[in-house]
Order: C-alpha cells, then structure tokens, then sequence
C-alpha cells in the first residue's frame, strides 16, 4: 500500500484528521493517479525500452559469454518491473526487499558488475527517450536506488582478489 | 542477438520467494499466520521458548540437551522437506538442479523472514568433509539459563537434519561458539558424525572455534 496514505490512515487510529492531514490526504491521492499512468506506459513500453538497451550491451561486451549477458537482462527485467511497482506504491522497501537484498550476492558470484552498471547506463538512456520527463522522474528514484547497490557489489578484480 | 521478448517467454524472472512481505501472510478472521503456500506458522514468544528450556532441564536434567536436539532435528527434516518443495515450484526445477548461489540466497533469507537470525555458510572446509554455519541474532541463544557452554541444541539439531536431506548423508552438528557466552556468531560445524563428534571433547576442553577446525581438518588429513 501507498506509504503516505498508509501512514494518514494510521494517524487517524483515534481522531479525526487535520485539515493540512485532508489536504497531504487529496494531494496523495492525485500523486496516485499520475503514479498509476506511468506504471501503465512502463508496462506497455517494457520491451522498447530494454531491447534497444539490450542490443547496445551486446555490441558493448561483444566477447562476453552470452549466458552472463542474458543473467543480466533477467536482473534488470526484474528490476524494472519492481521498480514500477515499488513507483505504484510509493514505496522504496518493496523494491529493496523483493530483489534488491537478494540481487548483490548473485551479481558477484557471476561477476556481473560491470555488465549490470553498463545494463543500467543504456536502460536510463532508452527511458529517457521513452518516458515523459514527469514519468522519468517518477521511476529514476528507484532505479538509481538499483543502480547504488549494484555498485556496491564487489568487481570481478575484487572477487578474484 | 539477445531477444527480451523470448527471454521474458521462456526463463524464471529471478525474485525473492521469502521476502517477508510476501511470504508470511495472515488469516486475520480466522486467527492465523500462514506462509505464502498457506501453512500455518507461529510465533512464538520468547518467554514460552525459555520455559520449554528451564521445564526440559529440570525435568530430565542435562539429558534435555539431547531431547532439544532430537526435536531440532525432527523439525529440520520437514523444515528441508518444504523447504526444498517450495523452492524447487517457484524456480521450476528440482532443488539439487538450483544453481548453489540460488539456493543459498533462498536458504539465507528462509532463515531472516523466520525471525531465527541471520544465517551464512561457510564452505572453505568442504573439501576436508565440513561444512560451518554461523548464526547470528539466533532466536535459540537467548532461551534457558546460562549452561557456560553453547547451547543452541534445537538449532544444531535443525541443521543436522536440513543438510543431512540436502546432501543424502547422515551429518550431524556441533556448536563451537555461542552468543549467550559473548561471541559475535554462533558458529556450527556440519559433517559425518563419527568425524564430527571428535570436537565434542575439545569443546569440553575450551578450545575456540579455529583451534577445534584446525584440529578437525588436521584429522581428516592423517586418514
């Protein structure tokens, strides 16, 4: 459930609530709506923004096996598809619980890193050119979030090391 | 050519099965918490743990250290055996058929969604015959009175049982530290029983962690 509704509902346990609580209330609400559409064109325009992405990966890891390069399309499918629904709801922990937790342990194992943070560069560069500039803005929080773990999982040097 | 459409038709898109949100779930009209297939878990208040360990000792005196891991270990043979059901439907494929990495994460976050701590497995032993588990916030070390030794014996029983169905064989477990005395992790030692239960008498001569490893490897390798 949304975040900010979910904690007006709470603050309402006993009492009624405040007029600037009724007006956070509406504005919540509309933020929901516009939430609702860019979820809807993510869904609709998921393959025309990662095929593209994806193509350029290949020509950019052109020696890479391709077994690795389709693990971190299958990530980043994921991703997308978590963080339009972490945007719908409004809320980061859903994302970070659902794959983001689970995700850094995998990409370093397979030594994914740069892959991924490549993945991530193309897919934000086909959004951009996809999305509204209002609709980028309501996904790119989540996706940098994805973006910042991903960066944190150790490189295939490191690993080796 | 990667193509997304054919890759989104025909693989697993890779997910949490056991993020909390998701996997424990409730029944609220009818009183219950269930996990995500619809079994019935509990939550067991920590009071009611330390009195199965306080009423178990006094009962049947130091023979409850076994009785604790008897139960363990029956509790960790159905844990294994939903466990590996439920993980092997969502990935669509037989357990043993899981990369190691996905079971691991899956076992990991099985453990922390449980409330039972933090769970890591230690393979750099495996060849010499043993495998380590270190626990921490466990549920179990904080439960009965003080015994000076470790004491999580329904933990140890639960992982003897688990990875005796995750590898076929018989293991059992020893704990070599425990945070009820102040070490940062409890530490568990899996392997076959009669190579394993050699540290039980180092344990009782107070030796650390490393020394017991040393000294259990050491032995694997003058065979």
């Amino acid at each position: 459930m949304d975040t900010a509704l979910q904690s007006l509902i709470y603050a309402a346990d006993d009492h009624y609530l405040s007029d600037a609580d009724l007006d956070r209330f509406g504005k919540d609400v509309q933020a929901l709506g516009d939430r609702i559409e860019a979820y809807e064109y993510i869904r609709e325009r998921e393959l025309s923004i990662l095929q593209p992405a994806v193509d350029y990966l290949t020509e950019e890891f052109l020696g890479s096996d391709p077994k690795l390069l389709e693990r971190a399309v299958m990530h980043w499918l994921s991703i997308l598809r978590y963080a339009a629904m972490a945007m719908l709801l409004n809320n980061s922990e859903y994302l970070s619980r659902r794959i983001l937790e689970w995700l850094p342990d995998l990409v370093e194992v397979y030594q994914l890193r740069d892959i991924e943070l490549a993945l991530y560069r193309l897919i934000l560069v086909q959004a951009k050119s996809s999305l509204s500039p209002e609709q980028l803005a309501l996904i790119k929080p989540y996706l940098e979030e994805a973006y910042a773990v991903l960066l944190n999982a150790k490189p295939a040097l490191q690993k080796a090391a | 050519m990667i193509s997304v459409k054919e890759l989104v038709r025909e693989s697993h898109l890779p997910s949490n099965y056991f993020a909390p949100d998701v996997y424990i779930q409730g029944d609220l009209e009818a009183g219950l918490i269930e996990n995500r297939k619809g079994a019935r878990l509990l939550a067991l208040p920590e009071p009611f743990l330390r009195a199965i360990y306080e009423g178990l000792a006094e009962e049947v005196g130091a023979a409850s250290e076994s009785v604790l891991y008897k139960c363990g270990a029956w509790w960790g043979k159905t844990f294994y055996r939903r466990f590996a059901e439920e993980v092997s439907q969502h990935h669509k494929q037989p357990l043993a058929e899981i990369e190691m990495i996905e079971f691991l994460q899956c076992f990991k976050q099985s453990w922390k969604t449980h409330g039972w701590g933090k769970v890591d497995l230690d393979f750099n032993f495996y060849q010499q015959g043993f495998i380590v588990v270190q626990v921490r916030n466990s549920a179990f070390a904080t439960s009965g009175a003080a015994l000076g030794k470790p004491k999580c014996f329904v933990e140890a029983g639960l992982l003897s049982s688990f990875f005796s169905g995750l590898t076929g064989q018989k293991l059992h477990c020893i704990q070599t530290t425990c945070e009820s005395l102040g070490a940062e992790c409890n530490h568990f030692v899996l392997g076959l029983p009669e190579r394993v239960k050699r540290a039980e008498a180092w344990l009782q001569e107070n030796h650390d962690h490393a020394t017991i490893m040393d000294r259990l490897c050491q032995g694997q390798a003058n065979r």
